[in-house]
């Protein structure tokens, strides 16, 4: 009896493991990276009257990547931005998007995102769709990401990947200066890996 | 007997008016746009490209009245001595030179600044930048700017109080430039 049950259970481990371990297996060459301001960039836009835009950034946040370099429709991405490290390059603007007009990051002292890569343009990008949390309020999200460039270096080879989306703020409760402020909001980022 | 006219044209005296409530105009705008907080965006926005637009068409106006100048002779003044004259005469060439540099600095300012916003005239008139945002500049530009318009309303202030001393002396000097 005994015995055939762990006849039987060898039979499962025997069927089901490549079946357990294929995931494992796909991912295998999946690397996780952590990401923040000394190997990132995430910037933001704003169109103001139609006339002009003006950039900012965030100054501290930290993302986790997992990513297969070769095969970028399975990559993964969680983050967390400190919204009171946010520079415009103009005097006072700082402090207004840190006020509870904007951010409010007294309150909501980070925002979070999280997506999914899900398939391949014809252009040769990648979309990944996931959910934006600002001022705790979350919205879907998504962007639009590419292999911007991929070099040799000293340490070994640099993938440079650039991604873009658009967020209307006042999803997020920001509708402050609507006259001023377009409600899109471009949002961009840079990363490199050594790959 | 000289041949010289007796006051400045219709035109000269328009212009000269004209340029003096627009420097008024650019120096009040000046504080408005910086004692507005960036929580007030647009009123802030508007008031910098208001200062911008005033700040060029005073130097559209005094290249104008400096042709005017170079076609006419000045009118003739009688009662002031050559000393006084002479004065004057440095005065009037100080402020002319700081009419056409202060906009010009602001504008050059403007585009070197880190936050680059454009420069138009009335939103409606683009005016082209030359310059890149650079921020060193910009750390140099913006006080001499600065400087060199408080100069200017000090220059201009002087002028005007002179120009009443000597008015009340008799010197016919609001016949020449009256409205």
């Amino acid at each position: 009896m005994r015995r055939a049950h762990l006849r039987r259970m060898g039979f499962y481990r025997r069927a089901l493991l490549p079946v357990l371990l294929a995931p494992a297996i796909a991912r295998a060459q999946q690397t996780t990276w952590l990401l923040n301001q000394d190997n990132a960039q995430i910037g933001f836009s704003a169109r103001h009257l139609g006339l002009f835009s003006s950039h900012g950034r965030f100054t501290r946040f930290e993302a986790r990547l997992e990513l297969d370099a070769t095969r970028t429709t399975d990559a993964l991405v969680e983050g967390r931005i400190q919204t009171a490290a946010v520079t415009l390059p103009f005097p006072g603007a700082e402090d207004t998007l840190r006020s509870p007009t904007y951010f409010d990051s007294a309150r909501f002292p980070e925002a979070r995102f999280s997506g999914r890569a899900v398939g391949i343009t014809d252009a040769g990008a990648f979309t990944i769709n996931g959910r934006m949390r600002i001022r705790d309020i979350e919205q879907p999200f998504a962007m639009t990401a590419r292999l911007a460039e991929r070099r040799r270096e000293s340490q070994g080879d640099v993938a440079r990947f650039t991604a873009s989306g658009q967020v209307q703020r006042s999803a997020f409760g920001m509708v402050a200066d609507r006259t001023f402020t377009a409600d899109a909001i471009s949002i961009s980022v840079e990363v490199q890996l050594l790959v | 007997m000289s041949d010289a006219p007796d006051r400045w044209s219709l035109a000269q005296r328009r212009l000269h008016w004209w340029s003096a409530a627009l420097v008024v105009l650019t120096g009040v705008l000046a504080v408005l746009m910086v004692w507005l907080p960036f929580s007030e965006m647009l009123a802030k926005f508007l008031a910098y490209q208001l200062h911008k637009t005033f700040g060029l068409l005073v130097f559209s106006v005094v290249l104008a009245r400096l042709a005017l100048r170079a076609l006419r002779p000045a009118p003739a003044l009688e009662g002031l001595s050559p000393g006084v004259l002479r004065l004057a005469g440095i005065g009037q060439a100080g402020m002319y030179a700081l009419l056409l540099a202060v906009p010009v600095l602001g504008w050059l300012a403007a585009q070197a600044a880190a936050g680059p916003v454009p420069t138009t005239i009335f939103l409606v008139i683009p005016v082209p930048h030359v310059l890149d945002p650079n921020p060193a500049l910009y750390a140099w530009l913006r006080p001499v700017h600065q400087v060199a318009a408080y100069t200017l309303l000090g220059l201009a202030a002087l002028h005007a109080a002179l120009a009443v001393k000597h008015h009340r002396q008799g010197v016919p000097v609001f016949r020449r430039m009256g409205w």
